[in-house]
């Protein structure tokens, strides 16, 4: 499958790139670290067991490391370094103050998907955040203090004062 | 709100950390290891012709570019690549090119044949079949150890009951989330391996003797680690990428696929522990017994200490008048084991917590009465000479012995607990375990076990605070500016912390063996106070008044004279090398320990143990930093409850892995979590920095010895393997006489 025009145009982090017709069977995830410099995405299994590489697709999450660039199509990508950043914010002040982050090298995936659950994301309208997030591995802190985080989050973005817990 | 958070916090939040992958200079050559498909097999010819001639390939290393080189802490026995493989995943050859495609291309175009050699892929083949792993170890023992302390068989003249058991637990992969990565950056006259590690500094010593020969010098930098628990040390994919650098005079790149990752790797030690135990009347713990053989893997890493830890450490937290242990390191053609959060302790808890419950039992005790009754106390000198300076241990019995007691009382009349033998499909039951810890050793370098920071004040009022540590993600960082902030009197705003760089880094031992805390704390109050007395006198002679530490540094920094306020601190504990023949003698300055309990509930059609409630009291002394703390410690459980209940490394019989990924081992996920509580017990340690003792591995200590008490609670079975799992469970349950 030849593309007639030698670049397209991906949009990630709402800014327009022209990358070459190469990257259409290269993987999103070596788009966005190694040509866009985006290095907050990490590669922790190659095979969307681990979640580390987690990214936005309009708003929905997927694993950069099983996703070709062809793939992404006229959709926009956001990655951490796109997100919120007051949703940024409170998500690092929860890690702190709940111990949520050790390592760090799952925590940038947990916080794509911290955005998208507060932002209402869910895949069935029922399934709890334990399961939506069953994709993201984390080795060193144990899950609880993230659901912590995520769940005072919710509660800050629902009450439009933020007083925030 | 956000401007409280610390930096390091921050930046591994908003996916600002840098890790070794993300600091990949642009056009670094893509190396990788070419990895043996036997488990033993000698490499008699690499052709390296066809791979040369590829487009994009850079160069080709082989066993014989590294001819007599062996790294290796303890027992120096792994060559960077291998002329014998000896496991399925043994680096053999590996090539460098400009970019992924040429590399695979290259690895497929390298031709390697091998002689197939005679295997053995458990500890018993070892012993037994006509296979020779390392010819410098008759037998495939790689380490041996016995000792025996006090009087036998006076000992034993006292002992009513016997408890005894074998018990087996199964290699568990460190399953960090990001892989081993390794950049190596060539400046003018030396080169700079840019990895995460425990030891920077031994890893400059050991390797700068091998590069030196080359005609060049060696820095470490370490960047953030994506988590090790115990497997980041030294490892042959370094030395590949030096000797790639060096050879095409380029930077290098190698970040080791995840399923190489988890052949290749490394995992915690397989075990297998026969124990008895033997109490008087009172309910006194007398005599135990440990025979410990330890699967080696085919290189050594921290085996043969690991090894002896697993055989003698459990004996430290109750006051047994007699002991006796003996133990090996057997090598086989599997992955290399390494130490793993606890240093063989959980296995050897494992065995230790259960037969004291059955001792318990026999004796009419409860199983928090026969451990307090036995618990060491402030100020003992353990059967192995362990000097007790602090210990929150009964206070950590009474707390699990507490909210056990309570849940229990909670569910009162519901039938289903274990206690009211019902015969209901779920049976719930409840599980106690205790252990101590030591904080840092001479096992790892008999030299020395120390810790300098130094001090640097700047021109334009900061201070860099440089140790020869490591972050690991445990918040060392912020506890040296805690501590550093707090000495001075100066604002944390103005506190730098370098970690990890050879160049600048003055001596550290590495983080590791929940050290860092009390090590590097200790000597950061050294350098402060150091830096206060300097400033005194710079005052003094410039005829300032009394005057603040920021203060003088400003005043310091306009007369020229701030290299007079930089300062080394030093924490140089007396603890001892412990003679090889016994091990007697103090380990460590500190030791911690804990209770742990939990609530388990039993499917007993189908084996399954759901862990409902959790509880972790544990004695670390003053906290630095308390949701980190806690964090380690929920952290440190949930890794424990995978080692319980799921994770293991299968091999088949030809030293094949057959589950090298997350899930295939099965690594606790989310909906895994259970509800965690943790207590800690404000008790101060004489040795620690403001008291504090640390945290770091105790929390998976006894998770799988108090999950097995728990399932004995439950259904009356007693698991002597680990992973328990639903099959295992089931297993015991279908072959037990009655229910209890």
């Amino acid at each position: 499958m030849n593309t007639p025009s030698a670049q397209f145009e991906i949009v990630v982090n709402g800014v327009a790139h022209h990358v070459s017709s190469g990257w259409h069977s290269r993987r999103l995830l070596d788009l966005l670290r190694s040509e866009l410099g985006l290095v907050g995405t990490k590669e922790g299994c190659s095979e969307g067991d681990c979640g580390a590489c987690t990214v936005l697709l309009d708003g929905e999450p997927v694993v950069s490391c099983l996703t070709l660039c062809a793939m992404v199509g006229s959709r926009t990508v956001t990655t951490v370094e796109g997100l919120n950043s007051d949703h940024l914010e409170r998500f690092a002040a929860g890690c702190e103050r709940t111990g949520g982050v050790q390592c760090g090298f799952c925590t940038p995936g947990f916080a794509v998907m911290s955005s998208w659950l507060v932002d209402g994301g869910t895949e069935t309208g029922d399934d709890s955040d334990a399961k939506l997030l069953e994709g993201n591995i984390c080795r060193c802190t144990g899950y609880q203090q993230l659901a912590e985080v995520i769940s005072s989050l919710r509660t800050i973005s629902e009450d439009p004062t933020g007083a925030a817990p | 709100m956000s401007n409280q958070v610390s930096a390091s916090v921050r930046d591994r939040a908003l996916g600002r950390a840098r890790y070794a992958a993300d600091l990949v200079p642009s056009g670094a050559a893509v190396a990788d290891v070419v990895r043996s498909p036997h488990p033993h097999a000698r490499v008699v010819a690499v052709d390296s012709t066809e791979a040369l001639q590829t487009p994009g390939v850079l160069g080709v290393l082989t066993p014989d570019d590294f001819a007599g080189v062996t790294i290796g802490r303890l027992i120096a026995d792994e060559p960077p690549l291998a002329s014998t493989a000896r496991y399925v995943g043994d680096g053999v050859a590996a090539v460098a090119a400009v970019d992924h495609k040429s590399l695979l291309a290259g690895i497929a175009a390298l031709r390697i044949e091998y002689e197939i050699l005679a295997h053995a892929t458990t500890t018993e083949q070892a012993r037994t079949l006509s296979v020779d792993i390392h010819n410098t170890a008759p037998g495939n023992i790689a380490s041996s150890f016995s000792c025996e302390q006090g009087d036998w068989d006076a000992a034993i003249g006292r002992v009513v009951e016997w408890a005894e058991g074998t018990f087996e637990n199964a290699p568990v992969p460190h399953a960090y989330l990001e892989p081993r990565a390794t950049v190596v950056r060539v400046a003018d006259d030396h080169l700079e391996l840019v990895t995460a590690t425990h030891f920077p500094t031994a890893l400059e010593e050991d390797y700068r003797e091998i590069v030196r020969p080359w005609g060049t010098d060696l820095r470490i930098i370490t960047p953030e680690m994506g988590g090790s628990f115990g497997a980041k040390w030294e490892h042959p994919t370094h030395l590949v990428c030096l000797a790639f650098a060096h050879r095409l005079g380029r930077d290098v790149v190698m970040v080791t696929p995840r399923r190489d990752d988890m052949i290749a790797g490394r995992g915690r030690l397989g075990m297998k522990l026969s124990v008895a135990i033997g109490a008087d009347a009172d309910g006194r713990l007398v005599a135990k017994r440990s025979r410990v053989e330890s699967d080696n893997g085919a290189y050594s890493g921290h085996g043969s200490s690991v090894t002896v830890s697993a055989a003698i450490r459990a004996d430290n937290i109750y006051r047994y008048e007699a002991v006796r242990a003996s133990a090996d390191l057997v090598y086989t053609n599997t992955m290399p084991s390494e130490c793993f959060r606890g240093f063989g302790h959980p296995q050897a808890v494992f065995a230790q917590e259960q037969l004291i419950d059955e001792l318990a039992s026999k004796l009419g005790l409860s199983p928090a009465e026969i451990r307090r009754r036995n618990a060491v106390a402030a100020g003992d000198v353990t059967i192995h000479g362990w000097q007790i300076g602090s210990s929150g241990l009964q206070e950590c019995i009474d707390e699990i012995e507490t909210r056990i007691e309570a849940h229990r009382a909670a569910q009162t009349g519901a039938a289903q607990t274990g206690t009211a033998k019902s015969n209901s499909r779920f049976r719930t039951g409840y599980g106690l375990a205790t252990c101590i810890h030591s904080i840092s050793s001479r096992a790892y370098d008999p030299r020395f076990d120390r810790d300098d920071v130094k001090l640097t004040p700047r021109p334009d009022g900061t201070i860099t605070i440089n140790s020869g540590e490591v972050e690991i993600g445990c918040g060392a960082n912020e506890t040296l500016r805690t501590i550093v902030a707090e000495e001075l009197g100066v604002a944390r705003e103005i506190l730098q912390v370098v970690f990890g760089d050879t160049e600048h880094g003055p001596y550290g031992l590495g983080n590791f063996a929940s050290r860092t805390t009390l090590f590097a704390g200790r000597a950061a109050i050294d350098a402060c106070r150091q830096l206060r007395r300097r400033c005194a006198e710079v005052a003094a002679s410039l005829g300032l008044a009394e005057t603040s530490v920021a203060e003088v540094i400003g005043a310091a920094a306009l007369t020229d004279r701030l290299n007079e306020l930089v300062v080394t601190g030093r924490f140089e504990p007396d603890n001892v090398v412990l003679p090889e023949s016994s091990a007697y003698g103090n380990l460590s300055p500190a030791y911690n320990f804990a209770a742990h309990g939990c609530c388990v509930r039993v499917d007993t059609w189908t084996g399954k143990v759901v862990v409902q409630q959790y509880w972790a009291a544990h004695d670390p002394g003053h906290l630095f930093n308390p949701p980190g703390a806690h964090g380690q410690v929920i952290g440190a459980v949930t890794q424990g409850l995978g080692m319980a209940l799921t994770e293991a490394l299968e091999l088949d019989p030809d030293g094949m892995v057959l589950n090298p990924g997350f899930l295939d081992d099965r690594v606790p996920t989310f909906p895994d979590a259970v509800p965690i509580e943790v207590i800690f017990i404000d008790i101060d340690d004489p040795a620690g920095p403001w008291g504090a003792k640390t945290i770091g591995e105790p929390p998976l200590i006894p998770v799988p010895a108090c999950v097995a008490n728990a399932i004995h609670d439950a259904v009356g079975v007693r698991l002597r393997q680990t992973p328990m799992t639903s099959e295992r469970t089931w297993q015991a349950l279908a072959t037990r006489e009655t229910m209890p």
